[in-house]
């Protein structure tokens, strides 16, 4: 590159922090984009909380009976018997008996026959060190419970923070690989550009689902699968607007100064040119957070969601064909409710943002 | 009138089909999973079989009311067999036509003994790959040199072979290898029916659309894995229903609707492939289908179920106000879990191997599974060979008893000391994680939590291999996986189709453990060679304690399975071993 | 124009090797081995390598690729390993109820949308336009799941208004007893990002210049709205048609699941779970292809609706 100046001159491009500071301004004036914000953060703290282990960290422990009805609706659930262990037990007992096998009459491997006997006999004795207290198991609960008695309060709380992760960082992954093959197939075209253009139509032109059943196959389960599959199926919206941003403006005098004063490609392409569409950028941002946490629902669906040591909305979602048949409404409404006010706060905050941060409204 | 016109007459007179079924009674029924065709030597579904035994007609069948199931004469008289228990000769009954045809070039076809010998062949055919091959391989006199000859190729079936032998027209002779006294319920299964060999030629490529049989329905219309409809077969040999009524009030009923009518009853039948519980149930509720399994999600809407007693269920009012119909039977099946006996942490005879795997097996909670996932609509199996099946012991108790306390003492035992960080390491200090492969519905997600449990309750980290099908299948195969779930059904009822599932010789087939254990397989060659009776069950209860013993399996529980009909569908009883009972349904709307 | 398409049709060929090449991968990597379904209860490793065999699966990759391109140069791509079928009837019987489905959703959904979405961009700003937008933007955050699972239970079976589930060969039968339902839940998860969508064009479209020159020419709102910024939104419009029909085609997959609707999305599901290669090779070609030519379609349609439109 020829530079004979070593001063490192950054050329100002036009003014991107007015335009942030202009787009925060006409935000904060505008009502419904402020207040959807406001819950967007107030779901982004809960779900900290509840990453960090503040919230819902217990999540998992049978605290109610299967299937406790909420509190204030509790004659709205079905009448249904809840069987347990012990019910089971008594019943099997009953049905030897019944069946006139005095229990002298059952056989089963005697103590000589078993390599493990003396160890059995021991481990019985000892065994008393590992006996645990149940807790008590409450009849109702605010929310309700699911099928193994676990809090849908504190589920649904976990379920929200998994979802927004899933949601968050698949949106990322999807706009960092889409950011940096359009930037390099606009801001270099020629081959470069023909190579990824050929890529972008191949995946195009695959359909959505195939990959996906594809990519779920080879990578395990898990919330790492889930941001992968989702943001290597959904990377080419971002791909071609960034593509025809750096098109646009790597012939625009300010990054021809860059140029011109010696400024490498790399720092052309993410230091000048990146910050003057990072409003675009942030508008796909949110509108991908936004599709991924209602896709995740259908992946859960499909048996391709998070493991069962983790919960999230979709995975709550996919459990309630069954309960709606047997009545037990609860963990569906929650799951609706709380996932249509996340979604619908993001959306109407992007609408906001894009308004905010278009630059051609003044 | 001369002779031979008044010989036409008569014969016209038996041949005339017996036209009973109404044409214009559909009925609607529903299966929660796609067939794959309709070739007897080539599919193995339960769904395929299902329709298969209706176009189809094995030699023998079952008694439609008879329980234990009784194998009765089908197109073939029951066989006389000689003493030593090797060899069958079936008489076919003449005047049995196939369903027309266009290989049959506008002739009548009538069934012979030469078809079932072409029909039980076609299983050794490499360029068939019957699944059902290991049924028949090594099994008749002869056979295996035929196979040798065809190498990858066909098999040549004009090669007279001495084990399937047409000895006339009408007369099949089977020569057996070994002796088997059960080779007859083997020959009933819907695999086993005939299939003309016209047909089969004229379709080579494509015999999973073309099935032609002799049996009371035939094929009108395909649409794979979404609709399947037959018809009864116009030119079906007069079948009376003749079925002697034993206790059951539903006997009874049965006998009402059916006594001295000619079957099939109903013209038409419409199988919708229905793989979502929701509108399986919805369907049946708003009276689209006429019967139907109740899916578990149901069970509780459907079913009173009495918690001192939950296999005592009685209907849910609303719908017993209907007058709809609930029948209820126990499954010939076994339901459990089996460890890689191969494998270098699960698996292995020392005692530390044993004391990990039971320890694992007295931690899960089967009773809890029963109550919460079955809604008490199983029972615990305790036995390699369910009720129901010829074998099987109901005093013998396999099962561990469930005590997670006791479990966690015995690995303490054996060096499997709890670590830093608040899980157990191997007795050698290396770090210690099962890993336990698992389909991916929602179904499968609420057993791998109470897996999930268990292991928290062991203080063993516990990792899960989700999968397709196939994928595990063959991974297991390759020696991959560590743990797994099967469930076995009967292919036919006779304990042997269930005590091979551990013999090594099977081992990386139905032996999915991969257990070798050369006391069980002595015992288990013992068992071959014995008509059931005491002398045999003494064999199985002496192997069943070696698997309690050893461990290789954890038994998980056999299912009681609900069906519901509709308040006009007359004739139903569930049958253990015939799949479906479409031929024997009325409707009287 | 004419040279305009052929260039297009040309560039087909290296997309339509790009996917092939991916498919080929993914399936040889991921797909799941077929023989392990096709062997039954029957796991023994001869009955295996007689169905590997059978299949051409015991041919090296490269072979294999050549007889995979050979197919999709005839357009043939043999019998489904499964159940044996040819694949092309099996596409056959599979296309009818995709495109009743999806392309009824299809239009009816835009017709609803476009006409909605001029409605509160005319109105845009009033009480109206906050109200559909609002409602648009709640109705869109419900899972599709919902819907479907929600409508079934509620409409059909508790109201009795639909049949549960059923598909039948007669398209009067369909359109009338079958397809109400599924169409009306499809025409809902879709409408409200339609309308939000549309919207945005319309407006953005009426902030133009042309249209101030228009108003001081002293043309009517409605001629307006009708005669410029209709014509000009209509792109948008167009292209995303256009692009969604393919998808649709697979997106209705949870509609035909819940409905006992015998379409092309189940078919993708059942393939990719039984391993039966040549039914995924045969949709996932069509598929692009379709993908293809629609977008060349919405290119050409462009070039019509607004002759401005540079075809480069």
């Amino acid at each position: 590159m020829p530079s004979s100046n070593p001063l490192p001159l950054t050329v100002a491009p036009p003014s991107h922090n007015s335009l942030a500071r202009q787009g925060w301004r006409r935000l904060r004036r505008d009502r419904i984009g402020f207040g959807s914000l406001c819950i967007v953060a107030l779901y982004l703290l809960l779900a900290m909380a509840a990453w960090s282990g503040l919230l819902a960290r217990h999540w998992q422990d049978e605290v109610a009976k299967p299937f406790a009805p909420p509190t204030l609706f509790a004659n709205l659930g079905p009448q249904h018997v809840e069987l347990n262990a012990a019910d089971i037990d008594a019943a099997n007992q009953r049905r030897r008996a019944a069946a006139g096998s005095d229990s002298s009459a059952a056989t089963g491997l005697d103590a000589s026959e078993d390599p493990l006997a003396a160890d059995m006999a021991a481990a019985q004795q000892q065994a008393a060190q590992y006996h645990s207290e149940e807790a008590p198991k409450a009849d109702t609960l605010p929310l309700g419970a699911d099928q193994r008695g676990r809090d849908i309060r504190q589920k649904v709380l976990q379920g929200t923070a998994t979802s927004l992760l899933v949601g968050l960082s698949g949106a990322l992954l999807a706009l960092t690989i889409g950011t940096v093959l359009g930037a390099l197939s606009g801001y270099f075209g020629g081959l470069l550009d023909d190579l990824l253009m050929w890529g972008y139509s191949v995946f195009t032109s695959v359909p959505d689902m195939l990959l996906l059943l594809a990519f779920a196959a080879v990578s395990g389960r898990g919330i790492g699968t889930v941001v992968v599959v989702m943001a290597l199926t959904s990377w080419t919206g971002s791909y071609r607007l960034m593509r025809a941003e750096f098109l646009k403006h790597k012939s625009r005098e300010y990054v021809r100064a860059a140029d011109a004063i010696g400024a490498s490609h790399g720092r052309r392409m993410f230091h000048h040119i990146l910050p003057n569409v990072s409003h675009l950028l942030l508008v796909q941002f949110s509108m991908l957070t936004v599709a991924l946490i209602k896709y995740e629902a259908i992946l859960s669906f499909l048996g391709f969601g998070v493991g069962i040591t983790q919960v999230s909305l979709g995975a709550m979602l996919a459990e309630a064909p069954a309960e709606l048949l047997q009545g037990y409404w609860w963990q569906m409404l929650t799951v609706t409710v709380v996932m249509s006010v996340l979604v619908t706060a993001f959306s109407l905050l992007t609408d906001s943002l894009r308004d905010a941060l278009d630059p051609k409204v003044k | 009138m001369n002779k031979h016109a008044l010989l036409a007459m008569l014969a016209a007179c038996t041949l005339l089909p017996a036209t009973a079924a109404d044409m214009n009674k559909v009925l609607h029924v529903a299966m929660n999973a796609p067939e794959t065709g309709f070739d007897p030597a080539k599919v193995s579904d339960l769904y395929s079989s299902a329709i298969n035994e209706n176009i189809y007609d094995p030699l023998v069948s079952y008694d439609y009311l008879a329980r234990p199931a009784k194998l009765v004469a089908n197109t073939s008289t029951l066989p006389s067999v000689s003493v030593d228990g090797k060899v069958y000769t079936f008489h076919i009954k003449p005047g049995i036509y196939f369903a027309d045809d266009a290989a049959f070039k506008g002739k009548k076809r009538e069934l012979t003994a030469a078809d079932y010998a072409y029909s039980i062949k076609r299983h050794l055919d490499p360029t068939v790959r019957s699944p059902w091959s290991f049924l028949v391989d090594g099994r008749f006199v002869g056979a295996d040199e035929l196979v040798k000859a065809a190498g990858k190729g066909a098999l040549n079936y004009d090669t007279p072979v001495e084990g399937i032998k047409v000895v006339d027209k009408y007369t099949l002779q089977l020569t057996l290898t070994e002796t088997n006294f059960n080779f007859l319920s083997i020959l009933a299964m819907p695999a086993f029916g005939a299939v003309a060999r016209e047909v089969i030629e004229a379709n080579r490529d494509n015999t999973n659309a073309h099935p032609v049989g002799t049996g009371p329905y035939l094929l009108k219309e395909w649409k794979p894995g979404s609709k399947i409809v037959l018809e009864a077969n116009p030119g079906y040999r007069k079948v009376v229903f003749d079925s002697v009524p034993g206790n059951d009030p539903v006997d009874r009923a049965v006998v009402k609707a059916l006594q001295g009518k000619t079957l099939p009853r109903v013209g038409r039948v419409e199988v919708a492939i229905i793989e979502e519980e929701q509108p399986l149930w919805l369907s049946f509720l708003n009276r689209q289908l006429d019967v139907s399994g109740i899916p578990q999600a149901a069970l509780q809407d459907a079913l009173v179920i009495n918690p001192k007693n939950p296999l005592d269920v009685k209907l849910a009012d609303k719908y017993a106000r209907q007058g709809m119909q609930l029948q209820r039977q126990q499954m010939p099946e076994v339901n459990f879990h089996f460890f890689n006996m191969q494998d270098p942490v699960v698996g292995g005879d020392s005692k530390d191997k044993i004391a990990l795997r039971r320890a694992i097996a007295m931690a899960f909670p089967v009773n809890e599974t029963i109550a919460a996932i079955r809604r008490g609509q199983a029972v615990p199996m305790n036995y390699i060979v369910p009720a129901g099946v010829a074998g099987h012991n109901p005093a013998f108790r396999g099962a561990p008893k469930y005590d997670p306390a006791a479990a966690n003492a015995l690995l303490d035992r054996f060096g499997y000391r709890i670590g830093e960080d608040g899980y157990r390491i191997r007795p050698d200090g290396k770090p210690l994680a099962v890993e336990l492969a698992s389909g991916t519905t929602a179904l499968n997600k609420q057993w791998n939590e109470y897996w999930q449990q268990a292991f928290d309750k062991l203080k063993i980290h516990l990792n899960f291999k989700l999968g397709k099908w196939n994928e595990l299948a063959k991974a297991n195969q390759q020696g991959k996986l560590q743990m797994w779930g099967m469930a076995w059904g009967a292919d036919y009822p006779d304990g042997e189709n269930f005590m091979q599932l551990l013999y090594s010789k099977n081992a990386g087939d139905s032996n999915a453990a991969d257990f070798k254990n050369a006391d069980y397989d002595r015992l288990f060659e013992a068992s071959l060679k014995l008509p059931d009776g005491p002398e045999r069950n003494k064999l199985y209860d002496a192997m069943n304690k070696i698997v309690v013993a050893q461990q290789p399996w954890i038994f998980g529980d056999i299912r009681v399975r609900s069906t519901l009909a509709q308040p006009y569908v007359k004739g139903l009883k569930l049958h253990p071993l015939l799949n479906t009972s479409w031929r024997y349904l009325d409707l009287q709307k | 124009m004419l040279a305009f398409i052929i260039r297009r049709v040309a560039q087909m060929v290296p997309t339509l090797f790009g996917v092939m090449l991916l498919l080929f991968v993914l399936f040889n990597w991921v797909g799941g081995d077929p023989s392990y379904i096709l062997a039954g209860k029957n796991l023994s490793p001869e009955a295996l390598a007689n169905i590997r065999h059978q299949l051409g699966l015991d041919l090296s990759l490269p072979q294999q690729f050549v007889i995979f391109v050979k197919q999709v140069l005839t357009l043939d791509f043999g019998t489904s390993w499964s159940t044996q079928q040819p694949v092309t009837s099996i596409l056959h019987s599979r296309i009818g109820p995709s495109l009743l489905l999806t392309g009824s959703i299809l239009l009816l959904g835009t017709v609803l949308a476009v006409v909605i979405a001029a409605l509160v961009a005319y109105l845009r700003g009033s009480l109206t336009d906050r109200l559909v937008t609002l409602i648009s933007t709640c109705a869109m955050s419900v899972s599709g799941l919902v819907y479907i699972i929600a409508g079934q239970y509620w409409l059909a079976h508790k109201a009795g208004l639909f049949p549960i589930m059923g598909w039948s060969d007669r398209i009067a039968e369909n359109l009338l007893y079958y397809l109400p339902l599924p169409l009306l839940l499809g025409v809902v998860v879709g409408l409200a990002p339609d309308i939000r969508f549309y919207r945005s064009c319309f407006v953005e479209e009426m902030n133009h210049d042309y249209v101030r020159t228009a108003r001081a020419k002293g043309l009517s709102e409605p001629v307006i709205m009708l005669k410029h910024v209709l014509r000009n939104a209509m792109i948008p419009v167009v292209t995303s048609l256009m692009m969604s029909l393919p998808y649709l085609m697979m997106g209705a997959m949870l509609l035909e699941t819940f409905f006992s609707i015998p379409g092309m999305g189940k078919e993708v599901v059942m393939a990719v779970d039984r391993s039966d290669f040549p039914v995924i090779k045969a949709i996932t070609i069509y598929i692009a292809l379709a993908t293809m030519l629609f977008n060349l379609l919405a290119d050409i349609v462009y070039k019509l609706i607004d002759p401005r439109v540079e075809l480069s």
